[in-house]
């Protein structure tokens, strides 16, 4: 501290100079012999960039050429483009008010229903298929993609400032945010109606927040401090209510509380009082837990709000949830169903009706098989007394009473009533998928198979073990008890010999979900008269019940994760994260086969190298750093090297922490799930930049107290090269993005040769490439 | 009873001037011990016991048995109850030619130290006075004698009633028809590295085993097969178990109780008891693993003196046993990774020494670079040479191989195969990437893509890997009696599956499981087909003869292209799902990667009439192509093992089931008349020792919490010891834990058996911390409580010990065993 009156002091405060604080915050051996500039004696260019005007300018020009690059033709294509299919229809959904479900929380999904109805969307059209005309079907899309286009580009300035607020200079945040800027999977993902542009977004914003909350540690508790902690949070739950990934946002500010709290738990550096440590730690947990996580079911409380019609998600949740939707017409009129009542099953996702006929399977399929010649049973789509089946019990009944009702795990018998035979199963292959069973019927007063002829009731979703059977709420596996095969179909039909109609098999994996079925109908009872009205407790009701929005949301919650780990279907353009970094393989989002155009995801991949290199280079400074301290050397002066740990290992851990648990998930995994690391990669490699340009920062750059002990300034000088540096490299990005932009912006169609031209890596898998005629 | 011994720690410091017996320096204890000290001994102190207290080396009363020597330096009589138990350890370290008693005082002055040592820096100590009665026999002793007490026991427990059941139980199913190969020295292929089977194969040869018994399983041994001769052999590494479990607890410095605590948890476990009775791999990988942590510590206690004899011994012996161990099972690799993780954090503290010179520091590196990774690839590579030495006839594992090395093997005739193969010859195709199989069809169909039927790569020899050779649709018809046509590069042909007439067909769907290729299928028939089967035969060279324009069998690698889509026809280990029965996904890759291996073909099984036996000489396939072959179908096949959603395997369990031992195992049929083995822990060892680990990481939590608030718990020696010990074992229970909760393959109980050791130890570890080791305590209250945990862990082994003895007659009749609702125990 001897040292004070020589400082130069950036924010001179009159009551610093006589503050006698022992200790601060940054370490205790500071090399006082540091190069020190004065912010006089930077070039004109410089101080011109470094003031709060120039900065301005920059800003805006980067901010306006955002808006242009990603709003350029976004009217293009005007049809559906690969995952709009999800997310334009929920955007319809809330237009509607229609029940949906899906893995991800509402918030981004919401905000593309308030796009569309402020534009006027009126919810009926579906997107159903990838390339359906928004033109035919009168949808105003522009409106809904602008939503992401303006957060895309509103990202930039984020970037901007976050780099800016770091403490580096003009330049250098206008060289991160011109990675993003430039970025063509970054302007193909902001284009189109996908969650990414409102996660990055929000990412981003969270990050910026969180740099704003540290510079004012030294202020802790006045209003800007509490200000930023709770943007922090905020934002941290706009990202997680966004898609579900924005999770990893929520785990890398804790990582980064974390650290922050063990730091001031040190004794050693302010010598604070538990009392102290405390009431931080409470500050954090109300702004960082649970501040974000009443935001966070909020938005969910708007979801519920909004979606109360019966809809498609429906049948996804439990019978009391269903019961709140108005109009589920499932439930309003589901009756328990009694033994000897004669049924009609229909298939949950295909709708056919469980039917068989007096024809029987051919003997010898085309392929060569041969099968039982049983009777066949087909699902079949319209009503048809060959659909009705008896449920037949195989336990002693009380004659009368509810002791008749089919509970859950009943093993029971059906027979179809027209011609008398009883529902059986065996091991034969079916007719068109030779690793499932064969469904077929057998004379009732035959009792050689009895066996085969039982199956067990299985409500689904865990039902238990009393829970009554109902009809159209009874949602149920037919499980075969010999064999434990799952009855179930799939929307292939069989050949003519069976009318075309649905194949019926038995599905090995009784996990299967797509094998449940529900009863359409009480057709008749034991007597063959009309049910009589039996459940006096089941009586219509018109109103929607409410059910407690906390249990409404914990049960939607749990099958949102459910449903997340199921994703694990391959799919041609998943790809695997160690991939991703260095750009091995894009997504195709869509293709026009007559004009050649196509839409394909894929990075700039100098700007996305450049990142890779510059994380590679910052964890070769660390660890270099690290080796040579460990050898007693000391290379980095410690301001510059404060700067280097914790602000961009702060960079390091959200890169990192929105990266590392991909390696650990089984589901599909596509490379636009690195594009948040690739933003922390970008700010990384700015401060690389920085770091190879220069030795100095603008240090410090936290807001000061009377208490804060006052430190040598110094002021970031990149110099000319800098300047020149950036502005080359930014010309070299924009020509790499130009040149890949007719697949982000998917026109003008190419040829091709030119397609062959534009695929920079082999791994690359471009649509409508030239063929080679022959290889080299 | 147990005060402390005089403690003494060899700096290699020079005698100081008023050292007067050796230049070992005392440790000064905390007060109590200190008085308690004096009173026994104070001469031997001399004047300058309070002099100094060692700033670094104090330790803890039993500590003191890490590093340091015994003093004993007042080897008076009334001395021995405590200090003895160290020093009849280091006993066999004596330098007896530094002895000298003529005529001296040889109990109280030893000779003054010359410098040179003999061993680990155990510095000399002088012998005892012979022993009067049997308690100072005894007492002098008890290094040795507790040990082998420990075995002793150990061997009961491990030998009673060993031949009881004289069924095949559980995996001697596998393990010992492995070991019948050996014996008949017939080529097989399993997931496992071949080690501990060969020790299987050992131990049949020694109880003189001939090989004949197929071991189907719950089958009764004939009176051919030794069985009880060989289980008595392979639990003789379970026996062994616990005397190591008793050293490493006394290499980890704890005290006496909790060595005591440690090996006789490890004693009376009754699943290691009961994996260790069979024929079986568990007891062998148990054995090696506990040695290879044996050795980690003794190592460890080397690391004062580095370099000197004792220290590159059991490095030496680490990297063997790391060896052993990965040469089992490959579970071994887990205990490898604790052993390289503590590696790197003690070069990481080299490397932080500005002491050591830069020579020093780089013969650190070498010395770990040798000894823990060049040792132990060559003993597992040696482990495969000696494999691959004795398996010289051909077996049921040869088509896992490459078809060069199953030419090689005797009783297979491939090398009589037609040479040149020609149109209208029938063959088998071997895919040349590492692991590949045979190209495969079945009458089964895809159920996803174009629905046509199956082509795989399968490793079983059957007749659905045949295939003809015929010429394309539009070339002239192939004539059996016409004139010969040899298979040249660049023809283009038609293969055509034998046992259902379908061709080997390719067109723009996507393959099942690698997206990015076209579906490779059967299609058509004898008569109906397309231009999209045909192929064109490519080249790449010839083992044998260099580049040549002609097909040989055997020797040709060659690629088959598509003719209309210009694909590769590819298999690369990527399994297809249940319905394809796991076999590997066969597709025509769209990228013409020339260095593919996984796209090169031969001809295996040749068949052709007209055609005279080739009797080719061949070469020698090189051992290093057929290790790493072995090794990727190995890999292949172990990847293959994910839990089938179709069965429900009931013997299958999940790791988050281990560590509370939710669930048993039984181990072989359940009738009332058979004896019945159940694969379980003894409770209270495997939930006390998982109790443990989180008592531990809290514990842990707490001190750094406290310390960062600069509250001093302990001094800087016995952090470190604090922590060493709760590394070793907590890092060595998450190494074997984990993987387990990542890795997809199907698991089991048994799986838990090496992490519970780690387990164990942090029990053991937990326990000296808090009770036995903490000044808080009386020798009273330590006894107290070590005499009830004592009774506990005989009393639930004494009830258990049915499971792994062998249960007769009806189980429901003992009563008392299911003592949580998931054990299947009772019918």
């Amino acid at each position: 501290m001897s040292s004070k009156g020589k400082l130069r002091q950036r924010n001179p405060q009159p009551e610093a100079s006589t503050s006698n604080y022992e200790y601060d915050q940054v370490q205790e051996d500071e090399h006082h012999a540091d190069i020190y500039t004065s912010p006089k004696s930077r070039s004109g260019i410089e101080k011109f960039f470094e003031g709060s005007q120039g900065s301005i300018i920059v800003v805006s020009a980067l901010t306006a050429l955002a808006f242009a690059l990603r709003f350029y033709k976004i009217s293009h294509p005007d049809q559906v483009v690969f995952d709009e299919v999800h997310f334009g229809k929920f955007a319809a959904y809330y237009i509607t008010h229609q029940y949906y479900f899906d893995v991800h929380p509402p918030l981004a999904k919401m905000l593309f229903g308030l796009a569309g109805w402020f534009v006027g969307f009126d919810g009926s059209f579906l997107f159903e298929n990838i390339g359906d005309s928004y033109i035919t079907n009168n949808v105003p899309y522009v409106g809904m993609r602008a939503l992401p286009a303006v957060l895309g580009s509103l990202t930039v300035p984020v970037v901007y400032a976050i780099m800016k607020e770091s403490g580096f200079s003009t330049v250098i945040a206008a060289f991160s945010a011109s990675l993003i800027l430039f970025d063509n999977a970054h302007v193909a993902q902001s284009r189109l109606i996908l969650l990414d542009a409102a996660l990055i977004f929000f990412m981003s914003l969270t990050i910026y927040s969180y740099v704003k909350f540290r510079k004012y540690r030294y202020m802790e508790f006045t209003l800007e401090w509490w200000t930023w902690l709770l943007m922090t949070g905020f934002w941290m739950a706009c990202t997680w209510a966004s898609k579900v990934n924005g999770i990893l946002t929520v785990f890398c500010v804790g990582v980064a509380v974390l650290f922050d709290l063990w730091d001031i738990l040190d004794v050693r550096k302010e010598g604070h009082t538990m009392d102290y440590f405390y009431s931080h730690f409470l500050a954090r947990a109300g702004g960082l837990i649970l501040w974000p996580f009443i935001v966070y079911l909020s938005f969910f409380w708007i979801h519920f709000r909004v979606l109360t019609q019966s809809g498609p998600g429906d049948t996804f949740m439990s019978p009391a949830f269903q019961e709140t939707l108005a109009g589920n017409e499932l439930l309003m009129s589901s009756h328990d169903i009694y033994y000897y009542d004669i049924l009609t099953f229909r298939h949950k996702d295909t709708k056919v009706f469980l039917h068989s006929h007096p024809d029987r399977y051919p003997l010898q399929y085309e392929d060569g098989r041969v099968s039982s010649q049983g009777q066949q049973v087909t699902g079949y789509g319209h009503n048809d007394t060959n659909n009705h089946w008896r449920i037949i019990p195989t336990k002693s009944l009380p004659e009368t009473g509810r002791g008749r009702i089919v509970r859950n795990n009943d093993v029971v018998q059906l027979l179809h009533m027209p011609t008398n035979t009883l529902l059986l199963t065996h091991d034969v292959a079916s007719p068109l998928m030779p690793t499932n069973q064969e469904f077929t019927t057998w004379a009732r007063d035959d009792y050689t198979r009895h066996n085969d002829t039982l199956f067990k009731i299985q409500l689904a979703w865990d039902a238990p073990e009393n829970e009554p059977f109902k009809s159209k709420s009874g949602y149920f596996k037919l499980i075969h008890v010999p064999t434990k095969v799952a009855m179930w179909t799939h929307p292939k039909t069989l050949p003519d010999w069976a009318f075309k109609q649905q194949e019926i098999n038995g599905n090995k994996n009784p996990s299967e979900r797509s094998a449940i079925w529900y009863v359409e109908d009480i057709i008749a009872d034991q007597y063959n008269d009309e049910p009589a009205d039996r459940d006096e407790d089941q009586r219509p009701v018109k109103v929607p019940k409410s059910m407690n929005f906390f249990k409404k949301y914990i049960e939607l919650q749990l099958l949102m994760f459910q449903h997340n780990a199921g994703l694990t279907a391959s799919h041609p353009y998943a790809s695997g994260p160690l991939n991703w970094p260095f750009m091995i393989s894009g997504i195709s989002f869509w293709t026009d086969n007559d004009t050649q155009k196509q839409i394909y995801l894929v990075g700039n991949i100098i700007g996305w190298w450049t990142c890779v290199v510059g994380l590679s280079v910052f964890v070769g400074i660390i660890a270099a750093d690290l080796l040579a301290r460990r050898r007693a050397m000391d290379p980095i002066p410690d301001s510059v090297r404060n700067r280097l740990w914790n602000n961009t290992g702060f960079f390091l851990i959200v890169w990192g922490v929105h990266y590392a648990p991909f390696f650990l998930m089984n589901r599909q995994l596509f490379v636009h799930h690195y594009l948040p690391s690739h933003l922390a990669s970008a700010l990384i490699a700015g401060s690389v930049l920085n770091f190879i340009l220069s030795d100095t920062i603008n240090y410090p750059i936290s807001y000061a107290t009377s208490k804060t002990r006052l430190r040598p300034s110094q002021y970031a000088d990149t110099g000319f090269k800098g300047l020149a540096t950036v502005l080359g490299y930014g010309l070299v990005l924009f020509m790499m993005f130009i040149y890949i932009a007719p697949l982000t912006y998917g026109t003008p169609g190419l040829t091709g040769e030119q397609v062959n031209s534009k695929r920079l890596l082999s791994t690359w898998t471009l649509h409508f490439a030239a063929k080679k005629t022959h290889d080299s | 009873m147990n005060r402390p011994p005089a403690v003494a720690i060899d700096f290699g410091t020079p005698d100081s001037p008023n050292s007067s017996s050796f230049e070992f320096e005392e440790v000064g204890y905390p007060d109590p011990y200190h008085q308690h000290q004096h009173q026994y001994d104070p001469e031997s102190y001399g004047g300058r016991a309070n002099e100094e207290t060692l700033p670094l080396h104090y330790m803890s009363e039993e500590k003191a048995r890490r590093r340091v020597r015994a003093g004993a330096a007042a080897g008076n009589g009334s001395d021995f109850d405590g200090g003895a138990a160290v020093s009849g350890n280091e006993k066999e370290q004596f330098e007896y030619q530094e002895y000298d008693d003529a005529g001296k005082d040889v109990y109280n002055k030893p000779k003054p130290y010359n410098g040179q040592r003999i061993s680990s820096g155990r510095g000399p100590s002088h012998p005892l006075p012979p022993p009067t009665t049997i308690t100072e026999f005894l007492l002098q002793n008890t290094e040795v004698i507790v040990p082998v007490v420990y075995t002793l026991l150990s061997c009961w427990t491990r030998f009673h009633r060993i031949g009881a059941s004289n069924t095949v139980v559980w995996d001697e199913a596998h393990f010992g028809k492995f070991g019948s190969h050996y014996l008949k020295r017939e080529f097989y292929f399993d997931v496992h590295p071949p080690l501990g089977k060969m020790l299987v194969g050992l131990a049949g040869l020694l109880s003189g085993y001939d090989g004949s018994f197929e071991f189907k399983s719950g089958e009764v041994y004939p009176d051919t097969v030794p069985y009880v001769a060989m289980r008595v052999m392979l639990a003789t590494f379970g026996v062994l178990m616990v005397p190591l479990a008793w050293f490493t607890s006394v290499e980890l410095g704890m005290s006496q109780w909790a060595c005591h605590l440690t090996t006789l948890m490890v004693l009376l476990d009754v699943g290691w008891l009961c994996i260790s009775r069979f024929i079986l791999l568990d007891s062998m990988l148990l054995f090696f693993t506990f040695l290879t942590v044996f050795c980690l510590t003794r190592f460890h206690n080397e690391q004062f003196e580095p370099f000197s004899i004792d220290w590159w011994v059991w490095l030496f012996f680490t990297g063997i046993s790391i060896g052993c161990v990965t040469s089992v099972k490959m579970i071994g690799l887990f205990v490898t990774a604790l052993v390289g993780v503590y590696t790197v954090e003690d070069l990481w503290d080299k490397f932080g020494d500005t002491r050591l010179t830069v020579r020093q520091q780089f013969n650190h590196w070498a010395a770990r670079v040798v000894c823990l990774i060049v040792v132990p690839v060559l003993v597992f590579m040696a482990s495969f040479k000696i494999h691959f030495l004795i398996l010289n006839h051909s077996g049921p594992g040869d088509s896992q191989m490459s078809s060069l090395f199953q030419a090689n093997l005797e009783g297979n005739d491939f090398y009589k195969n037609p040479l040149d193969v020609a149109f209208g010859s029938r063959v088998t195709l071997k895919n040349m990437g590492w692991g590949g199989g045979l190209l495969h069809s079945h009458v089964q169909s895809y159920p996803v893509g174009s629905n046509q039927q199956q082509v795989t790569c399968y490793h079983y020899k059957d007749n659905n890997n045949e295939w003809n050779i015929l010429p394309a649709w539009n070339d002239k018809q192939h004539d059996p009696e016409g004139p010969l046509r040899y298979l040249k590069d660049g023809d283009i042909i038609r293969l055509s599956h034998v046992p259902t007439g379908r061709n080997l067909h390719s067109h723009t769907v996507t393959a099942p499981v690698s997206k990015l290729n076209y579906e490779v299928s059967g299609y058509g028939n004898l008569t109906v087909g397309d231009n999209h089967d045909y192929w064109q035969v490519e080249i790449v060279d010839d083992t044998k003869r260099g580049s040549v324009g002609q097909v040989h069998s055997l020797t040709t690698r060659m690629r088959f292209k598509h003719v209309a889509l210009g694909c590769y026809l590819r298999a690369a280990n990527a399994v297809l799902p249940q319905w394809g029965f796991k076999q590997i996904e066969v597709s025509c890759d769209k990228e013409n990667n020339r260095k593919d291996a996984h796209t090169y073909w031969n001809v295996e099984s040749h068949w052709n009439d007209r055609l005279p036996a080739g009797d080719m000489k061949l070469y020698k396939s090189p051992f290093l192509r057929d290790f790493w072959h072995l090794n990727v179908a190995m890999m292949t096949s172990n990847n293959a093992l994910i839990p089938d959603p179709d069965k429900e395997d009931i013997l299958a369990s999940k790791p988050f089931d281990w560590p509370f031992l939710h669930l048993g195992l039984r181990m072989c049929g359940w009738g009332d008349n058979q004896i019945k083995y159940y694969l379980m822990g003894t409770p209270v060892v495997w939930w006390g020792s998982t109790i443990s680990l989180g008592v531990a990481l809290l514990t842990f939590a707490v001190y750094i919490l406290r310390w960062q608030r600069k509250y001093n718990d302990m001094d800087a020696r016995e952090w470190d010891h604090f922590l060493y010990v709760g590394k070793i074992a907590f890092f060595g229970w998450a190494f074997h834990y984990v993987p387990f909760l990542i890795m997809g393959r199907v698991t089991y109980l048994h799986h838990y058996l090496p992490t519970l050791y780690f387990a164990v130890l942090m029990f053991g570890h937990v326990l000296d911390h808090f009770i036995f080791s903490s000044r808080r305590f009386s020798t009273r209250t330590k006894a107290i409580v070590f005499g009830v945990l004592v009774s506990i862990l005989v009393a639930t082994f004494w009830w258990f010990s049915g499971v792994a003895f062998g249960i007769d007659g009806p189980v429901n009749e003992h009563w008392g065993l299911k003592w949580r609702e998931t054990w299947n125990i009772y019918n």
